[in-house]
């Protein structure tokens, strides 16, 4: 004898109940007491427990999908007990052999119905060739379905609108056959010819919100600037020759520090834009934007005014790598008060950033490259790096940003002067 | 009633797991209200969607079986586990979480913040000009009408912290705190320890009960035994 199991009243007020999550499923053993799947109604999760033990059989609500209270969701039958084998409601089974409990594969025909749905049984379905085949591919009961067509024969319509409500017309199952999965609420991969849909993942759904919400509230605009690299590029040679391979010193550890420093005397770009405040930082942590599959973090160099290079350095290569494998604490991705992103190792010679809210500003770094200048009447080739700081124009005002960006300039043109 | 203090996240769904199993067995006589802190995590409700974690990656970040979206949790931010058997009261889970926020609407009058409903959200909203902010989340689990989960109140929370996510799924939601909105007990003590008190009578008037402190350990050695062996020992 089956048990139906369905949806519970968790309160009176109660009409519908969400199903969030199965904990059994199609063809497991289930023991009376056991939680079959969680149930939501407003905030509160209940559990829904098995009334008998046997096989969960015929789910037919998906995850995530709301249902109505009383209605049914799966029923539970004895271990051996062919599926078929007439359900009741709670321990009132009606025990009705099947002719589809031996049917040795899946056909659109008889099944057992709902009581309402029993007199129809014996009438035949008035449908389209089409229907029917549509109807046999997806396992769906014509009898099940009020026809749209001429004389209520059922149509290619109908199965699309059965199709699109899966549970309240698709409930029952192809008999013997193992039921399909009800249609999963999660998309899935979509491959044709022409295109390919991919379903968003966290990180890209991540990427969106965030700088959706970025770039249309926060009033953006950019500044830029070419900053001779020739001395800072000296340096770096000569500091990654006494490091050796170990700890190599990059252009963007260089441009972290001399950022932070500059900071230091501009608190004006180190703030976050709070709803009904500025709140102007004292200390300098700097988010540096790394590229990981299918996305982007930034991990965070904390106080970076007041480490070394190499320090920087280190930090920033195992920040990265972590970032990368997706081992970062909340606390190495968060809490950044400036952000840098740096797309030079890609041949971008300028570029505009996303502010990192509630950040005041980013900076954009492009690649060194060598080029034409002119200095001291005529033309040499020099190394050459262009920045564009973003800035909130709610936080920095024109000037401001453009004097903290001199400052980053002359500090990357004379490297010692970071020394000061 | 037991005041745990700060309990790492996992730590405390453990020990409401176990208190709620043990309550649901009959192995713990009495109701319990489990009050603590957590350090800073992100949880997701049931009906979380994946959207609504805006900076999460790598951070610790649980699943959890109760109801709502994603919160976050943190210093500053009393957390209230009610492990109530509901058989005792009414079986409705809406009569349950509106009474939970009534409990901790009068907890804000005393500290003199006007805490209101917002239908259709469930949690606790302070009316401001211009719209309402939320200052205290509900969400939770029941099992044979066992409850576990509950609600978080923000009383000195550091509130930038919720742009982590967007809070209780809805966004543009302003987070606010006890101390945001110019709260005070009357009494003697710090503002945590005048909310805490706040919190206790209000579920005390709310569900018509007399709470006593209790400490956890020999709640846990007398009725937990075993049931928390595998997952804190």
């Amino acid at each position: 004898m089956a048990t139906t199991v369905f949806m519970e009243a968790l309160s009176p007020t109660m009409e519908e109940g969400r199903l969030v999550k199965w904990h059994k499923h199609e063809g497991d053993a289930v023991k009376a007491g056991d939680t079959l799947a969680e149930v939501e109604t407003d905030k509160a999760i209940m559990d829904l427990q098995a009334r008998a033990d046997g096989i969960l059989r015929q789910v037919s609500a998906a995850e995530g999908q709301t249902v109505p209270v009383g209605k049914e969701l799966a029923v539970i039958v004895a271990p051996g007990e062919p599926l078929g084998a007439g359900r009741g409601t709670g321990d009132e089974g009606r025990v009705a052999p099947s002719p589809a409990a031996t049917a040795p594969a899946p056909s659109p025909a008889p099944r057992h119905s709902p009581p309402a749905a029993a007199a129809a049984d014996a009438a035949p379905v008035k449908a389209s060739p089409l229907a029917r085949r549509m109807a046999k591919e997806s396992g769906v009961d014509l009898k099940l379905l009020t026809g749209s067509g001429p004389g209520g024969r059922v149509v290619r319509r109908d199965l699309e609108t059965a199709a699109a409500r899966p549970a309240a017309t698709v409930s029952a199952s192809a008999p013997v056959a193992p039921v399909p999965p009800p249609p999963s609420p999660v998309p899935v991969s979509r491959t044709d010819a022409s295109y390919e849909d991919v379903p968003l993942t966290q990180i890209r759904k991540t990427i969106a919100k965030r700088l959706a919400a970025s770039l249309g509230p926060v009033p953006h605009y950019f500044l830029t600037t070419e900053v001779d690299m020739e001395r800072a590029a000296e340096a770096r040679e000569a500091l990654n020759r006494d490091l050796g391979d170990e700890g190599r010193i990059s252009f963007n550890d260089i441009v972290v520090k001399a950022a932070a420093l500059a900071l230091t005397r501009h608190r004006a770009c180190n703030a976050w834009f709070q709803d009904d405040h500025i709140r102007y930082w004292n200390e300098v942590h700097v988010g540096v934007a790394v590229a990981v599959e299918d996305g982007l973090i930034t991990p965070v160099i904390r106080h970076a005014d007041r480490k070394s290079l190499r320090e920087i350095g280190r930090e920033a290569h195992d920040l990265a790598q972590r970032a990368r494998n997706r081992r970062l604490r909340p606390e190495e991705y968060t809490g950044s008060t400036f952000s840098v992103s740096n797309l030079g190792m890609f041949d971008i010679d300028q570029f505009t950033a996303v502010i990192n809210p509630p950040e005041a500003a980013i900076l954009a770094v492009g690649s060194v490259t060598q080029k034409p200048v002119v200095a001291d009447g005529t033309i040499v080739a020099r190394r050459r790096m262009r920045l564009t700081l973003g800035c909130d124009h709610r936080v920095i005002d024109g000037a401001t940003g453009a004097v903290f960006l001199q400052t980053l300039k002359q500090m990357l043109e004379n490297p010692l002067a970071m020394l000061l | 009633m037991i005041r745990a203090g700060v309990v790492p996240y996992a730590e405390a769904l453990a020990w409401q797991r176990a208190l709620a199993q043990a309550r649901l067995e009959d192995r713990l006589p009495q109701d319990v209200l489990l009050l603590l802190e957590h350090p800073p995590v992100l949880t997701l409700g049931r009906t979380a969607r994946e959207t609504h974690l805006l900076r999460s990656e790598g951070i610790d970040v649980f699943a959890v079986e109760r109801g709502g979206d994603v919160t976050y949790h943190g210093p500053g931010q009393l957390v209230g586990y009610p492990i109530l058997d509901l058989a005792g009261y009414r079986k409705d889970l809406h009569w349950y979480l509106r009474t939970l926020e009534q409990a901790l609407i009068d907890a804000l009058a005393e500290l003199g913040v006007a805490g209101a409903r917002n239908p259709g959200h469930t949690g606790v909203w302070v009316r401001r000009e211009g719209g309402v902010r939320k200052i205290a989340s509900i969400g939770v689990h029941v099992k044979q009408w066992v409850t576990w989960h509950g609600f978080a109140l923000n009383v000195t929370t550091d509130l930038a912290q919720f742009d982590r996510i967007v809070a209780c799924g809805i966004p543009e939601v302003v987070m606010t705190s006890v101390e945001r909105e110019g709260g005070t007990g009357k009494g003697e003590g710090s503002l945590w320890d005048q909310t805490s008190d706040a919190v206790v009578r209000g579920v005390e008037g709310a569900f018509g009960v007399s709470a006593t402190s209790a400490e956890l350990s020999p709640v846990v050695s007398h009725t937990l035994k075993g049931a928390l062996g595998e997952t804190l020992c």
